[in-house]
This record gives C-alpha cells, structure tokens and sequence, in this order.
C-alpha cells in the first residue's frame, strides 16, 4: 500500500517534471523567437530611421589604411530627404544628396571636380529597408550596451551563415533607433573597416540654408564627364550566368563606359542586401605594351576583393567588399555558351 | 553686372558676347552669387510643385519693390530694417532657393564649363585613385563605386590601394 503511494506520487512528480520541462522548453524557444523577431525589428527601425530623422553629427570612417572625419547633416522633411557630408580630414571633399542623386565635389589641384553619382547605402543608411535577403544570409545576435558619441547604444551582431560575405557589428541608439556605429569583419574576426559617429544630435530646423557647397571663388568649378550607363535587359548570346554564390542575386545590368577602353563593357552587380559585387565582362584585348601590367590576376586589398581571368576570348573582371572566395565564385558562375 | 547677368540668362544677350560675363562669374564672388540666384529665381519659376501658384507674380513684386531681398535676409544684417515690409519674405520660399541652390550650382557651373573647357581623360581620375593601384584595377574600381557603392566610397576614392 505505502509502496503504491510512493509509486504514485513518483509518478505525479515526474510527470509534473515532465510537464514542466516540456512547458519550459516552449516558453523558452517563443521567448528566443519573440526576441529574435525583436532584434529583427530593432534592425528594420534602424534601417529607417537613417532616411526618417532629421539629424547632424561627425561620423569617422576607417579602414586599414587610413581614416577620415565627416560631418553629416541630414534632413527629411516629411517627403524628401537632403544630406550634405563635409569631409574635414585632407581634401574637403563635400557629398550631397538629394533622395538618390549625389553630387561630389572634389577639389583637385586649382579646380574643384563634380560628379554626379547614384546614392544608396550612406552611412548611416547602410541597411536596406527591407531585411528579407539579408534575413537568409546572416544571423542576429544582441551584444552588450555600449556608450557611442555620448549616446546609450544596444549591440548587434550580424553574422554570415557562411563565408561569402563578412560580418558586422552595429551599435543602435537606444533612444533614437538611429545606427551610430558599423564595424566590419571577416572570419577571423579582423576589422575590415569601421564607420561610427564621434557626436550626434538632433536636427531641429526646417531651413535648407545649410543644403549648398562652399563655393571657392579662387577655383574653377569642373563638371565631370558623366559616364554613359546604358541599363541592359538583354540576355547575351554568348554568356549566361549558373550558379551564383548563396545568398546572392543579381541587382543591376548596364553596358558602360569603363575609363582607358575603347569599347563598351558588360557591367552587372550582384547583392546580398548588404555587401554588393560588380562583374565586368569584355571581350580581350592584346596588350598594347609588353611592360604594361597583365590586369589579369586576384587579391585582397583592405576590404576589397578582386578577381580577373580570361575565358574564351573574354576578359571577366570581379571587384566588390567581400572575401575572395565571393569573387571567384562569381566569376566561376559566368558560363559561356558553344 | 548684374542687369547684364539677368540679360544673358533672359537670352538678351548672345553666349559669344557673354565671355567677358562668365570669366567675371567666375573670378568675382559677389557676381558668381547673383548668377547663381538668378538662375536659382528662374529654377523656382520653372520647377513648381513647392511654390504656390502666384508665386511668380509675388517674387516680382517683392524684387520691384526690394532687390536685396535674395541678399541676406535684411532683418539680420541691418536691424534698423526690422519691420520692413521685406522681412516677411517667407523663409519657406528661401528654404526652397536653397534646395535649388547646389543642384543649381551644379548646373551653373556645368553650363560654364562646356563653354570654357573640356577635360582630358586623365584629369578625370579622382585624384587619390591615381596614384598607386598596383592590382586592383583602378578603372573598374572607379566603376564598382560609382555604380554599386559601399559605405565608405563616397568619401574615400580608394586611397592607398597597396598591399
């Protein structure tokens, strides 16, 4: 009888263990599920409001070889967006843009070059705003919080599920949900390159005073010759593209002017969302001199990886801020038909 | 000078007698204002979403009557001005000159440069590019960056690209 009510009641607390355990286990995983859609969230928050805030601040850029200090001020007003980034180390070079246009000016010796260019991914609107395809290359982790230009910050860490594409740490602004800081990483856990605010603040104005370059009276203003992009939605007779890298998709097609080519090449870019790949495509060309460099070869510089080789007469050219392995990969992807 | 700016932008006078104008832009700073606000004036006519539909016709009274109101706003420079008339030009609309005001620089200077001069191909590599590229090819990493840029291009052109 007695060893009835122990078996009893060793069989109620088991299954009061097992019951436990088992509701353990699930308020376990929906609390890593919930936190993991919020990390998420905090991402996507950050992504957008690098467009919807209106702010001012130095940020410093770094890589392996060099830093540079730039001022941001940046401004929406409800429909558009208007940045103007000073650059106060070196050259003062000023970038502005308006939505997607930007104009550089740049000045070189006694004149001051401006070019126009295609914006994205400024710092620090670096994340796209919609996370799907880098949801499937990397994963989220939270970090510790840190203090960022005088700010309360959150740690994130976005790591690559494999190794085609490096790693970033972001420090988020707790209160603002604005991105202060980037870092870059590759597998061995070596800074590529850095890009953070030194000081940030709200912007509280609605004057565009601030929107115009300082012009230079003393030099003579250059308008760059604009390279002429031609964007190509042809399916090539003589190439075709297989298996690209994981994780990667094609973003952009154009035939363009490349600077010291007689003849037009093949530009497409490639993408995870976050870091991009261009693939230049030309037919050969013989060496003009025989002491002239063979551009043929692959290397790593900075953050930058590049890969050139020749296939049936055409010279394919990798360049982009991913580890070697992407590029080749890339290259290796460009199949030509018989 | 600044009657003979308003003609050349009007097309009362020929480009080929306007040389001595532009080099005058060009080395004079008071006049390189005007010419850009002029044609910032002529910008905000054409371009119109933001300004309202009797904006023109307000502008014009407000230059007849005060042709320093695209100079500094008077109430800042000379408070015996304070409670002018002027001073209430709305700064929505100087806001707006504004906005115009790089991408018009842009355009001025353009429209100066292709009268004045062309530029050889080496002139066009950003200058910190030019210097030592050892293997990556500069011209299509001059390509990958102005097409598909990462963070940090716009404010580094590839400087020190060595191993």
């Amino acid at each position: 009888m007695l060893l009835y009510k122990v078996m009893k009641m060793m069989h109620f607390v088991l299954a009061w263990l097992f019951a436990s355990t088992t509701l353990f286990a699930s308020l376990t995983f929906s609390v890593q599920a919930a936190t993991n859609d919020a990390m998420w969230q905090t991402l996507q928050k950050a992504a957008l409001a690098a467009h919807a805030l209106s702010y001012q601040g130095i940020f410093i850029y770094q890589t392996g070889q060099q830093s540079k200090s730039v001022q941001i001020t940046h401004f929406f007003n409800g429909s558009g967006e208007f940045s103007r980034n000073v650059v106060l180390d070196g050259m003062p070079r000023e970038v502005f843009s308006q939505g997607h246009d930007l104009v550089i000016f740049s000045p070189k010796n006694e004149k001051v070059i401006i070019e126009k260019r295609r914006g994205q991914n400024m710092f620090p609107a670096i994340l796209p705003t919609n996370l799907d395809s880098v949801k499937t290359s990397y994963s989220l982790r939270a970090g510790e919080s840190e203090r960022v230009a005088g700010r309360q910050t959150q740690i994130f860490f976005l790591e690559p599920k494999d190794n085609l594409r490096y790693g970033y740490k972001f420090w988020i602004d707790t209160e603002y949900g604005l991105l202060l800081k980037s870092v870059m990483f590759n597998s061995r856990n070596e800074m590529m390159d850095s890009i953070g605010f030194s000081q940030i603040g709200l912007l509280n104005t609605v004057d565009l005073d601030w929107f115009q370059p300082k012009i230079d009276s003393k030099k003579n203003y250059v308008m760059e010759d604009e390279v002429v992009t031609i964007i190509d939605n042809s399916v090539s007779k003589t190439w075709t593209i297989k298996d690209l890298p994981a994780g990667y998709h094609k973003v952009d097609q154009m035939i363009r002017m490349v600077q010291g080519k007689s003849a037009a090449v093949t530009h497409v870019i490639f993408s995870d969302g976050l870091s991009s790949v261009s693939l230049f495509i030309e037919p050969a060309t013989k060496p003009i001199s025989k002491h002239k460099k063979s551009k043929f070869g692959h290397g790593v510089i900075g953050n930058t990886s590049f890969y050139s080789s020749l296939h049936d007469n055409y010279q394919i050219t990798v360049v982009g801020e991913v580890p070697e392995a992407t590029v080749i990969q890339i290259a290796n992807a460009v199949v030509f038909k018989k | 000078m600044n009657e003979q700016i308003s003609a050349l932008l009007d097309g009362e006078i020929a480009l080929t007698d306007a040389a001595h104008l532009i080099t005058s832009v060009q080395s004079n700073r008071q006049a390189a204002e005007t010419w850009s606000q002029y044609n910032l004036i002529g910008d905000a006519m054409r371009d119109t979403p933001s300004f309202s539909a009797n904006f023109k016709h307000n502008l014009m009274l407000k230059l007849d009557q005060e042709p320093t109101v695209l100079s500094p706003n008077p109430a800042l420079t000379n408070p015996s001005n304070a409670g002018n008339v002027q001073v209430d030009a709305p700064s929505k609309i100087h806001a707006g000159w504004s906005i115009a005001a790089s991408f018009t620089a842009v355009m001025v200077v353009g429209w100066m440069v292709m009268h004045q001069q062309t530029l050889s191909s080496d002139e066009l590599a950003p200058a910190e590019v030019a210097q030592n590229v050892p293997d990556i090819p500069a011209e299509y990493l001059i390509a990958h960056q102005a097409s598909a840029p990462s963070g940090g291009a716009y404010y580094i052109q590839s400087v020190g690209y060595t191993k």
